[in-house]
């Protein structure tokens, strides 16, 4: 038996080719994103553990909040800075090797052409640079220390890329403003050029922390303990020099935190990209189902006589399933090799989207070949269980009758009972998602009920497939027989076709998800921003600079805008902060009780309409808050305000902000002119041409950024979601070719009574056009309605507006048409190369 | 009827020294040596021979299914060697027709659809008056709605037989087109191919290897090992017994 099913294998080398590359395609996204994650977790892992390598202890404020915040290496915003004079104490100690005070903060570079520097999702860092000490990560790979005020050390990335060299003057956007400093040196952060794409600016430790706002205090003390010193007990000594809100912890304590952080930050990317592998897997699946329903089928009679000789069920149950984990096999091995090459594809395909990873040797994994493998061979062996039970139901009989393989057999009721079920649970608990706005219940709503209608689909194949291929009857006999034969097997079409249905339909759902968020967020600028200008920059800004906008000509009003975290009631919030003074004319907050300006002029707390009504908040209500930098302390709610996402929940005053806050930055400015302040935006542009981190927009402009920074996301999106599509078109080429084979003969005959080639391949492309467009349509159709779903259950989370595209749907409809035009051409050139004499000789 | 009109002098159909090889060297099967033969307008021909006399093999080179390794086919005044694939394909949509010993029709167009086919594939219409004395003749009237799955084996070579006749073509092959059906449904068709060249003047070249079916020919033609062996002007069904014995089978 295992002789046949080999046998069998090979005779069907094609066919099995066509069936792996289904999978191939799967399990290389899938290994793709394993190694890739397990590539930038061992990077920034190791980045992290060389940090921390000659660091005893760190002491540090304690951590201001209970919730963790997503925090980089260097980051400590919510921790109090340590006084400097706990440097001079503990290294007095005994057994104290070296003790170094770090500081750090914003400091971005200056390209040579006068555009900031700012490489991807990297931070720009500034920090006072140790020249003695063992403790820091930095290496110095050319050059000397900086010592004076006037000096700074780069990392080779930026040096490198940006040609500077040694003495060079450089220039720093800095929190006050910015400065030129020379070039001494170049450093690398341990091995690596950078660390993990941010850049790096280090200076002589006093200038560092005046141009931090850190005179007198360091955000943290490394320590190095002294060969044989006793750590345990070096620790005690050290804790007890310490203030109430100080504390001392391991390196490798702190090493282990920042770990896991990154593994934290990174799992949500992969888990992100593994979802996507796994869609492309499902929808493999249902190739993989096609073709084995319709081999078993045209195997019958072989299937037969195996039955007649004596073959039991149980072994064709085995033959059949074998051949399907040998393909599996087959195919999640050569995926699995594929799967290097595209862990390095994601990684090219993330930076084009803005999403830029630091480079390093791939991370292989066992982890990763046995689960490419154990889904790969599992995703085939599952979809092939039906086909492998309708095989050992062929009764020994069917070997002796003539069989026609290609009768439309009825829906089993089972199936209609199954896909009805499926589809009212969906439809439930979609129902109930969208009111409770519960993204899992709408998520397990509508992930049933495409299920369910790629089960019900063949009840719709026919009549929709009559309606759809109506057009093609103009291109003649050949259009119309496309048609029919797209009607002949009605569970065959819907089958093929559920495969693009399920792609369509997610690429549909994202459309419609993605134009909802996109008018959500222009509506939100429109009701909330009355400005005409907005300054802003990815990172935060120089505090000098609100100065320099207000000053300007036409200026009616400035806003500075800040943004911070902060612990409402239990719960870490965003808090954002402006200036009251001119907020009534370049922000329109709706309020819906209390007052604006003179509430945040007295420093109260504003928050939004849904978070007054959940916590039960009124004007008047004194909630517990608590800040980094100054701990516990109450708020008064001084109004409530309609609902924006692009505001937050939480908004108060300038003056209380930067009371509670360390050194913050401000992230925007807005600006109202008079009307017909000619030329404003060019003299606005000029005026700020020292920051040039900084974006100028017009308020329309600001808008269509907002919507494009949510396109691209989309883009994204649209191409991870493009390989199941590309999947579904191979289950389409499959199923063509299978189906050309199968009509062999009546293709013969057609020739022979004077169909030309080219009529032979119109047939076939007109069939596959249709099957597209089934697929393409019913995706649409069941995506929208799930696309719009989701929006509505997100309207709390920013979704304010439902959009449907219906440009973008119709073109998702018109491309997949050409892709099944594309789909059709190698089974339309084998139909029309047919050899007509053995077409019509063959049995 | 207008092919018929043109004067006959030229034959329906003519081979010229057909030979083909199919293989090479030691393996090289000669299935057709040198054939010559011509089948007159208005004639009905039938075609006999033991298995691997190379019958089907004639029939397949002169319907321009097929190529010879050489020697000229005519179909009327073309001859077929020097047309490509496309011209090849559109003489036998328009000048010949076909009946096949089974699996003669297109399963998902209906009867009527199958009869007009060929036209349909040319873009071109069929003459209504020719089609309705077809199927009245043919008795398949009230069967031109239904599928060929609907069809009982006889209907369905009837079906066929219209397709073959509908566009008065040169010549209509039909390949053992009794060979899957019972004596009377036999009669039937093999009735009709007569009438059709009685009636109308049609040119029909049949193989088969029922001396029966032979004997509604005008002529019978026997090949053997891929030779003309000899043939019967106005063949009863016991001559064409005799002969078939003759050249051993």
């Amino acid at each position: 038996m295992r002789r046949i099913t080999l046998r069998g294998l090979l005779a069907r080398k094609l066919r099995l080719a066509l069936t792996a590359l289904a999978i191939v395609l799967g399990v290389t996204f899938v290994s793709g994103t394993l190694v890739l994650g397990d590539t930038l977790n061992r990077t920034l892992g190791d980045l992290v553990g060389s940090v921390y390598q000659h660091v005893s202890f760190e002491i540090r404020g304690k951590a201001a909040f209970n919730e963790k915040t997503p925090q980089g290496v260097t980051g400590t915003a919510d921790r109090k800075p340590v006084p400097e004079s706990i440097a001079a104490e503990v290294r007095r100690l005994p057994g104290v090797a070296d003790v170094f005070g770090s500081v750090g903060g914003y400091a971005q570079f200056v390209a040579p052409d006068g555009s900031s520097i700012d490489d991807g999702a990297g931070k720009n860092l500034g920090f006072a640079y140790d020249p003695n000490s063992q403790l820091s990560p930095f290496r110095l790979v050319a050059g000397r220390a900086p010592t004076t005020a006037h000096d700074v050390v780069i990392d080779k990335a930026t040096a490198t890329k940006y040609h500077f060299a040694l003495g060079d003057p450089i220039r720093v956007l800095l929190p006050d403003g910015q400065s030129t400093f020379t070039i001494t040196g170049i450093v690398t952060f341990g091995d690596s050029n950078t660390l993990a794409g941010d850049t790096l600016a280090g200076f002589e430790q006093t200038t560092a922390q005046a141009l931090f706002n850190s005179r007198g205090h360091y955000d943290s003390i490394n320590v190095l303990a002294a060969p044989g010193a006793d750590n345990v007990q070096l620790q005690e000594a050290i804790s007890r020099l310490l203030p109430t809100g100080v504390e001392v912890v391991s390196g490798q304590a702190v090493a282990n935190e920042l770990t896991d952080a990154v593994d934290n930050e990174l799992s949500f990317l992969s888990t992100a990209l593994l979802i996507f592998a796994l869609i492309s897997l499902f929808v493999g699946g249902f190739t993989i189902f096609n073709t084995f329903t319709i081999t078993v089928g045209q195997r019958t009679r072989e299937l037969a006589l195996l039955r007649v000789v004596g073959a039991s069920r149980r072994q064709l149950m085995r033959s059949v399933l074998g051949e399907a984990a040998l393909t599996g096999l087959a195919a999640s091995l050569i995926g699995l090799g594929l799967g290097v090459l595209a862990a390095l594809g994601l990684k090219a395909l993330l930076g084009a989207f803005g999403i830029s990873l630091p480079s390093a040797p791939l991370v292989f994994q066992a982890r990763t070949a046995i689960v490419a493998i154990a889904v790969g061979v599992g995703v085939t062996v599952v979809s092939a269980i039906v086909p492998a039970r309708r095989a050992v139901r062929v009764p020994p009989v069917a070997a002796l009758v003539e069989h026609s393989e290609d009768q439309p057999a009825a829906t089993p009721r089972r199936r209609i009972v199954a896909g009805v079920v499926l589809g009212l649970v969906g439809l439930v608990a979609l129902i109930a998602g969208v009111s409770g706005a519960n993204l899992t219940l709408v998520g397990v709503g509508s992930g049933a009920m495409l299920v369910a209608r790629a089960l019900l689909a063949r009840l719709v194949a026919r009549p929709l497939a009559d309606v759809l291929g109506r057009p093609l009857r103009m291109f003649g006999t050949p259009g119309k027989l496309g048609r029919q034969n797209s009607m002949r097997n009605p569970g065959r079409t819907a089958q093929t076709a559920a495969a693009l249905m399920i792609g369509i339909g997610l690429v549909s759902t994202i459309a419609v998800l993605g134009a909802s968020l996109s008018t959500s967020a222009a509506d939100q600028v429109d009701s909330a921003v009355t400005a005409d200008y907005l300054v802003t920059s990815s990172g935060g800004f120089s505090r000098s600079v609100p100065a320099t906008v207000s000053g300007l000509p036409g200026v009616t009003a400035t806003t500075a805008v800040y943004r911070g975290q902060f612990e409402f009631g239990n719960s870490l919030s965003s808090l954002a902060a402006v200036t009251p003074a001119g907020l009534a004319r370049t922000v329109n907050l709706h309020m819906v009780d209390g007052s604006g300006t003179p509430a945040l002029a007295a420093g109260r707390l504003l928050v939004d309409a849904s978070t007054a009504s959940s916590d039960h908040l009124h004007v008047g209500s004194v909630v517990p808050v608590r800040f980094a930098q100054t701990g516990a302390g109450t708020m008064t709610v001084g109004g409530i305000y309609k609902t924006n996402p692009l505001i937050g929940s939480f908004v108060t005053g300038e003056q209380f902000f930067l009371a509670h806050f360390d050194t913050p930055l401000p992230s925007g400015v807005l600006v109202k002119v008079t009307r017909g302040t000619p030329g404003f935006q060019a003299r606005l542009n000029r005026r700020l041409a020292a920051y040039p981190n900084l974006t100028i927009q017009t308020r329309a402009q600001f808008e269509s950024q907002q919507k494009a920074s949510i396109n691209q996301l989309l883009g994204l999106i649209y191409v991870l979601l493009a390989l199941a599509v590309m999947i579904a078109l191979i289950g389409i080429v499959n199923t063509l070719m299978l189906s050309v084979f199968e009509r062999t003969r009546e293709i013969g005959l057609l020739r022979a009574v004077g169909m030309r080639r080219g009529q032979v391949r119109a047939m076939v492309r007109s069939e596959s056009v249709i099957v597209a467009l089934f697929g393409a349509v019913l995706g649409v159709v069941v995506g929208t309605g799930i696309g719009l779903a989701l929006a509505s259950a997100l309207r709390n989370n920013g979704v304010t507006n439902l959009s449907v595209p219906v440009p973008s749907l119709i073109a998702f409809v018109i491309l997949s048409a050409l892709l099944g035009l594309l789909a059709a051409t190698w089974p339309a050139r084998r139909a029309a190369n047919l050899d007509v004499l053995a077409a019509i000789a063959s049995q | 009827m207008v092919a018929t009109q043109q004067a006959a002098t030229l034959p329906a159909a003519r081979a010229v020294e057909l030979t083909k090889v199919y293989g090479t060297g030691d393996a090289a099967v000669r299935a057709l040596d040198g054939v010559s033969l011509e089948l007159e307008r208005g004639h009905f021909t039938a075609v006999m021979g033991p298995s691997g006399s190379g019958k089907s093999t004639l029939m397949h080179c002169m319907a321009g299914l097929d190529r010879p390794t050489a020697g000229h086919a005519f179909i009327g005044e073309h001859e077929l060697d020097g047309l490509d694939d496309a011209d090849l394909t559109d003489l036998r949509r328009d000048r010949i027709g076909f009946v096949f010993q089974s699996f003669n029709l297109v399963p998902m167009l209906t009867a009527g659809e199958n009869i007009t086919l060929p036209a349909d594939l040319a873009g071109a219409s069929v003459e209504r008056e020719w089609f309705d004395a077809l199927v009245r003749q043919l008795g398949i009237v009230d069967r031109l709605e239904h599928r060929p799955s609907e069809l009982s084996g006889g209907q369905q070579q009837r079906v066929a037989c219209a397709r073959a006749l509908i566009g008065r073509p040169e010549l209509i092959f039909a390949d053992e087109p009794t060979g899957n059906l019972d004596s009377n449904t036999s009669t039937e068709v093999l009735g009709f191919l007569r009438d059709a060249v009685s009636e109308h003047g049609q040119s029909i070249v049949m193989v088969t290897h029922d001396p029966l079916a032979a004997a509604y020919a005008d002529r019978v033609v026997f090949l053997a090992d891929g030779s003309v062996a000899g043939e019967i002007r106005s063949p009863s069904a016991d001559a064409v017994l005799a002969q078939m014995k003759k050249l051993g089978r």
